[in-house]
């Protein structure tokens, strides 16, 4: 066989891996019902219920920080994130949610927030917050 | 609409825009020409469209710092009225950031990758000799499509382009627009997004659009050959030109890396948000494609990867900045702007360029000098196509997970992306690593067409045992075997890059010197890897929460430590090797800087005192706060501040006017009788009664005689700290008045409310109240401190590399002139 066949082989079994792995890593965007018939982690989209407490006391733990938040289907949960409570996070629009449910409050690793810019609405500011976790790599 | 607005300044902005359309036109009419001048088949032309099209051109590139000239006129000047000028600066923003401000908005991006595209244009005209018409007709083409980009003309719905001299009433409406004097109620823009204002914006986009606009050029040579059908003589003029874009897009992506790294809180210099990703397509693209342009030059082989590499490196570019500026990675990154109107228009740009390769590569593929032989195994050239053909793989990689939204748009899907991104990144892309850095550590001790394979694998494997000795010291001295294994493959690859490049650099000193330039080049590379591994990976947060200060204990224990830290003011805490305390906080324009001392104890004695002032920018109606960083040779200790009591986003309250009110801000008073000389505790420090001062005087308040105004002169001693204050005692008439007196950095507020006669004057006592602030009320802030060690082998890896490009660009632009020379004594023959 010639070797540039096998680097094409080669090439194309990488590729394919690399689609298989890309899709399997994937996640999908649910609603909190979905987030509780699942283990694994999802993204969330949907809007702060201002009407409800945001919690975050530094005083208290400077690590903990919850919300109620409505998903796109108007279910409502307990949101807890560990970290500090996001700037402007009252004002976010849109909320983006990174995490899983444990027992009746879903646990978030990152919260992606859009605002609206404080005169226009033609331009949209996002921001994301993470929840720290040491190892990097 | 004819209405006159009052105080507008309209001559710039009509200049302006009158350069834009002037800059699209003769970028159109030099396009045309060029294009005709490249088809004449005529020898003996006069050459007027080549003429015509040089004129084109130089229009263009003046065209083209009018503009400049005017919307700097507009931003220095603080023209409000311009809708660019209101969104991003503001008065009080220092000269160098309305420098930046040029370049915050999409527009003023476009602007500065026109400019670059002009100025290599005209080096091109200048240098590209009998590659000028084609060559040129490419550029021209570029400044079209992105003269279109800027035009802000509105056709019925539609518009094309988006001009940065809009007025500001055009671009919004409201009612305030019906008022001529509108311009009085505009006394300041909005100002910078805070986390724009940092040094490194002022450098890192014109350096990154440089190298963005500087990928036109090896595409516009292999157009040129492709279309003259002077397939393989475009190759090494395109060269250094590649090798110039590879540099300077290197570099400006590295830059905004350090950005990343000192002033935003990703925690990072690299976070694989999807723009940083979108950043680099072209490069790994325009890195794989210089090394396949080589192996062609000096081989004869893989003339279609080289070719097909170095066109799409462009359209990439195209492709990165359509995501960037399009909208549609709205959900899923932090940096990318929303949608302009732009988002066809950017379609069609990509689809140009795409539509220009496939063409090119269709049509003439039956007549590409395509080799029917195979590489030798034990060549250099076959393994730096491997490794180009991994570098791509890895690009490829990251373009499809970058292109999810994309994906969604196209297909109808719902993916999200991975909810671990950065561990997915770092796997697969470490696997690709593994392969590169290895190739680019052993592919250089092989020769170009046949190699000795004793002598070969023999160096292979010395070099081989030496690095993976080296890499077993690295590992186990810094704690990097905790990681994953294939981190420590790459790590094991990369110093084996290292020492393998350090040999053919040190022969090279000895007289090969041609293989300098890439030795340093990929000792660089090699260095970059290390330092990216062992600062991502054995980065350490230090500000672990051990207070047992909790929310409950059972969210404790699912949970990582806490990696915040509450510092209250004036109380240290222990955080790693060091004690922390937070001194309070200046004011200085926009910035809260916050002063934070620390102390690295060790057995008990003070080794180190310093302090780092993190700072947090109020602007825009937001807050943003950047770090501050103490930079030691192998590692960098980053504080930043996540949460504050001291300033808050709120309007701030009406001053308390009432003492009732203003007392809610304490605990329950404390009356303490006592005597000169007397101490009183309280929680924060002690306080003294030193003295009665018998002539104390109040503003505003005349004394007769009558009157009595003693004011106890206390000194307050709180961590460290000595403050003096008196407040006053008076009886008025028959009225007895106290004037109390608050101290605001040890947080209390004291009374004189009684005065004890004695049974002689020197006995007398008197009654101080004490108010001080409950511990909620005190001034807090929440912070996180990083270490990151050794970030400056990433930063030094970085440099090398581009001084290896530098000195590669130096060689091939050489050995272009030597072929030239030899090209010329031919023709006179």
């Amino acid at each position: 066989m010639k070797k540039s066949a096998i680097i094409g082989i080669v090439v194309i079994a990488v590729a394919i891996a690399v689609i298989i792995s890309t899709y399997s890593n994937t996640s999908t965007y649910g609603s909190f019902n979905d987030a509780k018939t699942t283990k694994s982690e999802l993204h969330v989209v949907g809007h702060l219920n201002k009407s409800k407490e945001l919690f975050y006391d530094a005083t208290k733990d400077a690590n903990y920080f919850s919300f109620y938040m409505k998903d796109n289907k108007g279910e409502e949960c307990k949101v807890v994130f560990t970290g500090t409570k996001p700037q402007d996070f009252e004002r976010s629009e849109q909320i983006v949610l990174t995490g899983q449910m444990k027992g009746n409050e879903f646990h978030a690793s990152k919260i992606l927030m859009k605002c609206p810019s404080k005169y226009t609405d033609d331009k949209l500011n996002v921001t994301e917050a993470k929840a720290q976790k040491s190892a990097n790599l | 609409m004819d209405k006159v607005f009052k105080g507008e300044h309209l001559l710039p902005g009509d200049l302006g825009q009158f350069f834009v359309v002037l800059a699209f036109g003769s970028a159109l009419f030099s396009f045309i020409c060029y294009f005709f001048a490249t088809q004449e088949t005529a020898p003996k032309s006069d050459n007027s469209w080549l003429k015509l099209g040089r004129l084109g051109y130089r229009l263009n590139t003046v065209a083209i710092i009018g503009m400049g000239v005017c919307l700097f006129n507009i931003l220095y000047n603080h023209y409000f009225e311009y809708h660019y000028a209101w969104s991003y600066t503001s008065r009080e923003l220092p000269v160098y950031y309305l420098i930046s401000g040029f370049w915050n908005g999409q527009e003023g991006g476009f602007l500065l990758w026109i400019f670059w595209t002009a100025v290599l244009g005209n080096i091109l005209i200048w240098k590209a000799k009998t590659w000028e018409k084609p060559v040129m007709t490419v550029m021209a083409l570029t400044q079209v499509v992105l003269g279109t980009m800027l035009l802000g003309l509105q056709i019925g719905s539609m518009h094309i382009g988006s001009s940065p001299f809009l007025l500001l009433r055009n671009a919004i409406e409201g009612p305030i627009f019906q008022n001529p004097n509108y311009l009085d109620f505009i006394k300041d823009g909005k100002g910078m997004n805070p986390s724009l204002q940092n040094y490194w914006m002022i450098i890192h986009p014109p350096v990154l659009f440089l190298g963005t606009a500087s990928l036109v050029v090896p595409f516009a040579y292999a157009v040129a050959g492709l279309w003259q059908r002077r397939y393989k003589e475009w190759v090494s003029a395109a060269i250094p030109y590649a090798l110039f874009g590879c540099m300077i897009l290197g570099t400006g992506v590295v830059m905004g890396s350090f950005w990343a790294y000192e002033s935003l809180n990703f925690g990072g210099f690299w976070a694989w948000d999807p723009v940083e990703n979108a950043s680099i397509f072209p490069w790994l693209i325009l890195v794989a494609a210089v090394h396949v342009l080589i192996v062609f030059k000096n081989t004869g082989h893989s003339y279609f990867t080289a070719t097909f590499l170095t066109l799409i490196a462009f359209v990439l570019v195209w492709y990165s900045s359509f995501l960037a500026r399009s909208g549609v990675l709205g959900e899923s990154s932090v940096h990318a702007f929303t949608d302009l109107g732009l988002f066809w228009q950017l379609v069609i740009g990509v689809m140009i360029f795409l539509a220009i390769t496939i063409y090119l590569l269709v049509s003439r593929w039956k007549e590409l000098p395509i080799t029917k032989k195979d590489e030798e195994t034990y060549s250099r050239e076959f393994w730096m196509f491997v490794g180009s053909v991994f570098l791509g793989l890895s690009c490829f990689h990251l373009i499809i997970v970058t292109s999810v939204p994309v994906w969604n748009l196209m297909f109808g899907t719902k993916l999200a992306p991975p909810t671990d991104p950065v561990k997915h990144y770092n796997v697969i892309q470490a696997s690709f690593a593994v392969v590169i850095a290895l190739l680019s550590g052993f592919t250089q001790f092989l020769k170009y067409k046949k190699t000795d394979t004793a002598r070969f694998f023999i160096t292979t494997l010395i070099y081989l045992v030496f690095a993976a000795l080296i890499t077993g010291l690295i590992v186990y001295a810094t704690g990097f075997y905790k990681l994953h294994f294939v981190f420590i493959i790459v790590m094991l690859c990369s110093i084996y890059t290292i020492v393998g490049n350090g040999k053919i650099l040190a022969d090279s000193l000895k007289g090969k010197y041609k293989l300098a330039g890439s030795a340093v080049a990929h000792i660089g590379f090699g260095l970059l890897l290390v330092g990216a591994l062992l600062s991502a990976g054995t980065q350490k947060v230090i500000s672990e929460n051990l207070t047992g200060e909790q929310y409950s204990t059972e969210f404790a224990k699912e949970e990582n430590p806490k990696e915040n830290i509450l510092l209250y003011r004036n109380e240290p805490v222990k955080m790693g090797g060091y004690m922390v305390t937070f001194k309070g906080n200046t004011v200085e324009g926009a910035q809260h800087l916050f002063n934070i001392d620390y102390q690295r104890v060790k057995d008990g004695k003070v080794t180190e005192t310093f302090r780092l002032r993190p700072n947090v920018i109020q602007s825009q109606g937001g807050m943003s706060s950047s770090p501050d960083t103490r930079h030691y040779l192998f590692h960098d200790l980053y504080t930043h501040i996540t949460m504050t009591n001291v300033i808050s986003t709120a309007p701030q309250e009406q001053e308390a006017s009432h003492a009732e009110a203003e007392d809610k801000e304490y605990d329950a008073p404390v009356a303490h009788e006592i005597a000169i000389g007397d101490t009183m505790t309280y929680r924060e420090g002690i306080i003294v009664l030193k003295g009665l001062n018998k002539n104390a005087t109040l503003h505003n308040i005349p004394l007769t005689d009558k009157d009595i105004a003693v004011g106890a002169q206390l000194e307050v001693i709180s961590h460290g700290k000595t403050y003096q204050t008196e407040p006053v005692y008076m009886i008025k008439g028959r009225a007895v008045f106290d004037f109390g007196k608050k101290l605001e950095e040890p947080g209390l507020k004291l009374r004189f409310t009684k005065i004890i006669p004695g049974k002689t004057p020197a006995d007398g006592k008197v009654e101080i109240m004490v108010y001080q602030q409950p511990e909620s009320k005190k001034k807090f802030i929440v912070m996180k401190a990083i270490e990151f060690p050794y970030i400056n082998f990433l930063w030094a890896g970085t440099i090398i590399m581009i001084l290896g490009f530098f000195m590669s660009i130096l060689r091939r632009n050489k050995e272009v002139e030597v072929a030239t020379a030899k090209v010329k004594i031919q023709q006179k023959r």
